[in-house]
């Protein structure tokens, strides 16, 4: 075998290999002609052993066409693989479509409640300002629960909390959260700045506005020159969290015995914006609120000196400020603890 | 307090609307709550006058009448069933399609064959007047066809007066208060006592007050000759308005002067006041004798305590001081003399009797608020004053007074840089002084007492001289204003709140303090993230189920927590037996929760609570915080491409190793509880983790399923938990693992053990024989059946092995597996081969 008759070989070789890779039907016929064609006993090899035949200085000649060759299979080989594995690869992806709009698997879902949520997001507010959450025991004695909050026996205020009253003498649940004030002052110096949230208990019928346990957040602040308009400020910034940035509130005389001078803290009807309405009693407010001056008299009991000190206190109905919130008309949802209702929250 | 707006223009001129009127108010502390048309409820019903009245041709109680309403049509005939109808009377009519309080509709209607076109009304059917027999005969001049709201329409406000303001649960009190907040001068009631000829008073009347200590004063006055009868119908009119039932003039006379001038009267029959021994009739003012009875004018016969003041004679009780008055002395038509009590008595005193004897009354209500002295005298000369008017008769001359000296107004001393400090304000002392005297509290510039900080435990005051202090004189009606903060209260409001001025705090800040609910915020979010919805029950629950939700053996505390445990605690006013006492466990509660929802349809109830269980040793109360969690039904719920899977114990379990694993407290150990009659005896666990975590988890009983209704075949999981942290704790931060860059090797030992032998004993018995290279121990399978004996069972662990610094060779692994194969006959192991 001469040169040109091996050249020729080599080149039928490249024509067939490359025609052949380009009419494979699937990527298994690929693979037998790179092993055909490429392989250690393939037809590449086999024209090449007639290379000894030759003389020595065409032998490089035929090397570097028979690398040639070797590429220019290669080459086809991978076009070819790559155009019939794309198509394979989409085929097979077809087949493994879903539908896709069924629902998820579902996953149970779980929520929290609202009137534990809504105190905790309360707090979160106040925290930003530096109030600390204490807590009190809800079997309270009348003392602090009364008498240290400037509220004597027999005194007509009394009317404001109906009691209920324990088979242990002088005890009673607490109707408030106040007395925590307290509480808070036995155990802190000022500067305080306290928030107490818990359940509070009264002896009230249940309706839709009513509740015999209930929830509720004070806060107190106490320190040398913590005014009004600190209180005012607060509530302000309070009220622009919990219903909007822009919601009007006003201040208005109130009445508590603990707190002197007492405010209602009003913010502009959520519901009528002002229009009157009957949800707010057409005056266009609603109360969210109470709130004041700490009274002289509680600062003592909490031993701290009204000379020197003066601070503010506020306590809020949780089931309230969650009402306006979530628009719920009716307190009895929040315990009724039916899963349809409460599945609705976060 | 009802306040009719007719009534507050006699003391003071509004120019305001009545919705201005009521937000000034409200600005000022009286809050009006409701804003109420007296006489909305008489549309259609207009003044007409009667041409003829004739019987009707076949009932001979109805009248056939004609009626003109002035406007020249033709006169309507009307069907009436009253007697006190004449021709030319002027009356009201309420046309078809008019609707009159009660919501009664008028039509023109057929009445025993004769048409009327619609009704002659009484006082009472308008709720005008008390008088439901007759027909309202109005005045001569009143206009025909003008509709009846125009003449006797009115606005009520309703104001909630704080207890701290008796003075204005009266119109004089609120006519004061629209004067500061409009800056209108108080026009006085003008009380004019035209008396008789006749023996004065003190002739008649004698008053032994034994108890001056409860009556500090006692002026009486002495009517004669009245006639008892209905009051005038305007006064009718005015008391309906105001909330107050008509009664009878002389009754009505002293109504009157309690919501005018706030000052509760009492009036009763003289002739039903016993002599004394001089002749005259005495009051007796005295504490009851124990067991003393009364019927009191409601006609309840009422037992009386030694602490309660009564107004008695010689011989028996006329009534409750303060309070109510009694049966037998009450006025009545035979009235011809008539006795006025016009008293002031103990606060406290009035409270407790009317407490006591659950006895509130609109008297009871301003004594218990405090009467100032002046009004006595007031009082019982304006009340024999409207009785003559109303009544007729002669008032005796002079009045009988135990206290006739009035006290005079109280001096306040104030700072006005203290109030400013208070405020957050920057008022000059003339202009607080300015705003106070709107209130009618004047001023002097020095002070000459001491300034009153506080009044309890004990005053606390500081000398006047410093800070250019300022004397308030305070009127005799405002008891309210005694110290210091009184005064700045009323400038405040009389300045109004809306000009304190709003600032952010910016004063120290306290030191860092953990919030006690980071431990609970976090096991409500695990929970919810489980899948478990947040309850919140209530704490006071019925005699039964504390006797049913008893453990034998409580969950223990933990963290220095209270124990649970004790004796019930109870309410001793309990609105309801259902909720009587205080819960000792959560678990009762959440199975109302599973057994409301069940019947509510709802299948799938897995719901958790974080409350307190509440419990006493003798006097001594205590609360302790739990986690109550109950499953009942889907753990996954059934979808298109999956069955549902129920919740059992493993569930429940796995729950407890979730919230153990997210507070870092460890692996619970869990043991077999089979001796708690709430539970199944078989498929209940205790779960520990020492000094941070106590648990019973179980399935309910089946009889508790029963006795408690739940109303389910199906199984029902709870668990009650202590948790470190739960009360007030915070958690401290975890210390990270080192993990190691060389590979872990796993062994995977199938253990025989007998059916009795907990599995927590083998996994106890892997840890303890496991070596320092053992990671992990995780059971991954069990097997029951052959080859194995009937009361084997097999138990596949995982082990894995590692160290930090290495990888493991074979033999080290070997040994540690050894190690453990040579433990296992201690819990009656094998290998199975």
């Amino acid at each position: 075998m001469d040169l040109a008759q091996l050249t020729r070989n080599l080149e039928a070789l490249r024509a067939r290999a490359v025609g052949a890779a380009a009419a494979a039907p699937d990527t298994a016929a690929l693979d037998a002609l790179e092993v055909g064609v490429l392989g250690k006993k393939g037809d590449l090899t086999a024209i090449l052993r007639g290379i000894g035949a030759l003389p020595a200085e065409d032998r490089p000649k035929v090397g570097a066409i028979a690398n040639e060759v070797r590429t220019a299979v290669e080459a086809a080989l991978h076009e070819a693989r790559s155009g019939l594995g794309g198509a394979e690869l989409a085929a097979r992806l077809a087949t493994e479509a879903l539908d896709v709009t069924t629902p998820g698997r579902p996953i149970r879902r779980g929520s929290l409640h609202p009137i534990i949520e809504t105190a905790r997001e309360i707090a979160e507010v106040f925290a930003q300002f530096g109030f600390v959450v204490y807590e009190g025991p809800e079997i309270e004695d009348d003392r602090t629960n009364f008498q240290m909050l400037n509220i004597p026996p027999d005194h007509p205020a009394r009317d404001l909390w109906d009691t209920l009253y324990l088979d242990v003498e002088g005890l009673l649940l607490r109707t408030h959260t106040s007395p925590g004030q307290i509480r808070v002052m036995h155990e802190e110096r000022p500067p305080i700045r306290a928030l107490l949230p818990g359940r509070c208990f009264r002896y009230e019928a249940v309706d839709a506005s009513h509740a015999s346990e209930f929830f509720q957040v004070e806060g107190l602040m106490v320190d040398e020159g913590t005014s009004m308009a600190d209180l005012k400020g607060l509530l302000d910034q309070f009220a622009h969290a919990m219903f909007g940035a822009h919601r009007p509130t006003r201040f208005r005389p109130g009445y508590y015995p603990f707190t002197e001078p007492s405010v209602a803290f009003d913010i502009l009807c959520v519901i009528c914006d002002g229009e009157k309405c009957p949800a707010c009693s057409r005056t266009g407010w609603m109360t969210i609120l109470g709130a004041g001056m700490v009274h002289p008299v509680v600062l003592r009991y909490g031993g701290i000196d009204p000379e020197r000190y003066q601070g503010f206190a506020f306590g809020m109905g949780v089931e309230r400020i969650a009402n306006l919130r979530h628009q719920v008309a009716d307190l009895r949802l929040y315990m009724e603890d039916d899963l349809r209702f409460l599945g609705a929250f976060r | 307090m009802r306040v009719p707006l007719s009534w507050l223009r006699e003391f003071v001129d509004i120019e305001l609307t009545s919705e201005e009127l009521a937000e000034r108010l409200t600005l000022l502390g009286m809050e009006v709550k409701h804003v109420e048309r007296w006489g909305a409820d008489w549309e259609q019903v207009v003044i007409g006058e009667l041409l003829t009245v004739e019987r009707h041709p076949r009932a001979d109680r109805l009248s056939l009448t004609t009626v003109t309403l002035g406007d020249g049509g033709e006169p309507l005939s009307i069907v009436c069933g009253a007697t006190n109808i004449a021709p030319g009377q002027r009356i009201p009519v309420a046309l078809p399609g008019a609707v009159l309080p009660g919501n009664r509709r008028i039509e023109r209607a057929e009445k025993m064959g004769v048409v009327s076109n619609g009704m002659l009304c009484s006082g009472e059917e308008l709720r005008l007047t008390a008088d439901a027999d007759g027909i309202l005969i109005l005045p001569a001049d009143s206009p025909l066809g003008v509709p009846l709201a125009d003449l006797f329409g009115d606005v009520v406000l309703d104001v909630d007066v704080k207890p701290n303001r008796g003075d204005a649960l009266s119109i004089l009190g609120l006519a004061r208060e629209v004067a500061a907040a409009t800056r209108r001068p108080v026009r006085q009631p003008e009380i004019a006592v035209e008396e008789g000829s006749g023996p004065p008073t003190e002739a008649r009347l004698a008053v032994d007050v034994r108890d001056p200590d409860l009556c500090t004063r006692f002026v009486g006055r002495w009517v004669s000759g009245v006639t008892v009868g209905p009051s005038p119908d305007h006064v009718q009119m005015r008391l309906l308005a105001a909330g107050q039932r008509p009664v009878s003039n002389v009754v009505d006379a002293s109504n009157y002067v309690m919501l005018e001038l706030g000052k509760p009267i009492h009036t009763f029959d003289a002739a039903a006041v016993h002599a004394g021994a001089d002749g005259r009739a005495t009051v007796v003012v005295r504490r009851a004798t124990d067991g003393e009875r009364l019927e009191t004018l409601d006609h309840v016969e009422r037992v009386l305590a030694p602490d309660m003041l009564l107004i008695a004679d010689p011989v028996g009780v006329l009534g409750l001081a303060g309070v109510m008055g009694g049966a037998t002395s009450e006025v009545s038509q035979a009235t011809t003399d008539v006795v006025i009590e016009s008293a002031v008595f103990d606060p406290v005193s009035i409270r407790r009797t009317a407490q006591r004897l659950s006895l509130r009354s609109e008297a009871s209500s301003r004594f218990e608020k405090g009467q100032e002295a002046r009004l006595a005298r007031l009082g019982a000369d304006r009340t024999a004053q409207l009785v003559r008017a109303w009544a007729g008769g002669e008032i005796a001359p002079g009045r009988l007074d135990t206290a006739p000296s009035e006290p005079g107004r109280s001096r306040v001393a104030f700072r006005p840089a203290r109030i400013n400090r208070l405020l957050g304000t920057s008022l000059g002392s003339d202009e607080q002084r300015e705003l106070l005297s709107r209130v009618g509290i004047e001023t002097e510039a020095a002070a000459d007492v001491p300034v009153v900080v506080a009044l309890q435990p004990e005053v606390l005051s500081v000398a006047p001289e410093a800070d250019g202090a300022i004397t308030a004189l305070v009127p005799t009606w405002r008891r309210d204003i005694a110290i210091e903060a009184d005064v700045a209260e009323e400038i405040a409001r009389v300045r109004g709140y809306e000009l304190v001025p709003s600032v952010t705090p910016d004063t120290e800040m306290p030191d860092y303090r953990p919030s006690p609910l980071g431990v609970r915020e976090l096991v409500r979010d695990t929970l919810a993230g489980a899948g478990l919805t947040e309850v919140v029950t209530t704490a006071l629950v019925s005699p039964r189920h504390v006797e049913t939700f008893v453990l034998r053996r409580e969950v223990p505390s933990v963290g220095g927590e209270p124990e649970p445990g004790g004796d019930p605690v109870g309410v001793t006013n309990p609105l309801s037996r259902d909720h009587s006492l205080l819960r000792r466990h959560l678990v009762g509660s959440l199975l109302d929760v599973v057994g409301t929802n069940l019947r509510h349809g709802t299948e799938d109830v897995a719901v958790f609570e974080i409350g307190k269980g509440y419990g006493r040793t003798g006097d001594v109360p205590r609360e302790w915080w739990r986690l109550g969690f109950a499953l009942v039904g889907a753990a996954e719920p059934r979808a298109w491409n999956r069955p549902a899977r129920r919740y059992d114990l493993d569930d429940a379990k796995g729950i407890l190793d979730l919230l153990a694993h997210r507070l870092g407290l460890g692996r619970p150990v869990y043991e077999a509880e089979t001796a708690e009659p709430l539970f199944h005896p078989g498929r209940t666990a205790r779960a520990t983790i020492t000094g941070r975590l106590g648990a019973i988890v179980g399935e309910l009983h089946p009889d508790v399923v029963e006795t408690w209704d739940l109303r389910t075949s199906q199984r029902v999981l709870v668990a009650e938990l202590s948790l470190e942290g739960l009360a007030a704790g915070r958690l401290a931060p975890e210390h990270a693992p080192v993990v190691g860059r060389f590979p872990a090797v796993e062994r995977d030992l199938a253990i025989v053990v007998p059916e009795r032998t907990p599995a927590a004993s083998v996994e106890a018995l892997l840890v303890a024989h496991g070596g320092a290279l053992l990671r992990d121990v995780r059971l991954f399978d069990i097997y029951r059946g052959v080859p194995l004996a009937t009361d084997e069972k097999n138990l596949a662990y995982r082990l894995r092995f590692g160290a930090p610094d290495r990888t493991l060779t074979e033999p080290e692994i070997d040994a540690a597996v050894a190690a453990v194969l040579g433990a296992l006959p201690a819990v009656g192991g094998r290998l199975r081969t």
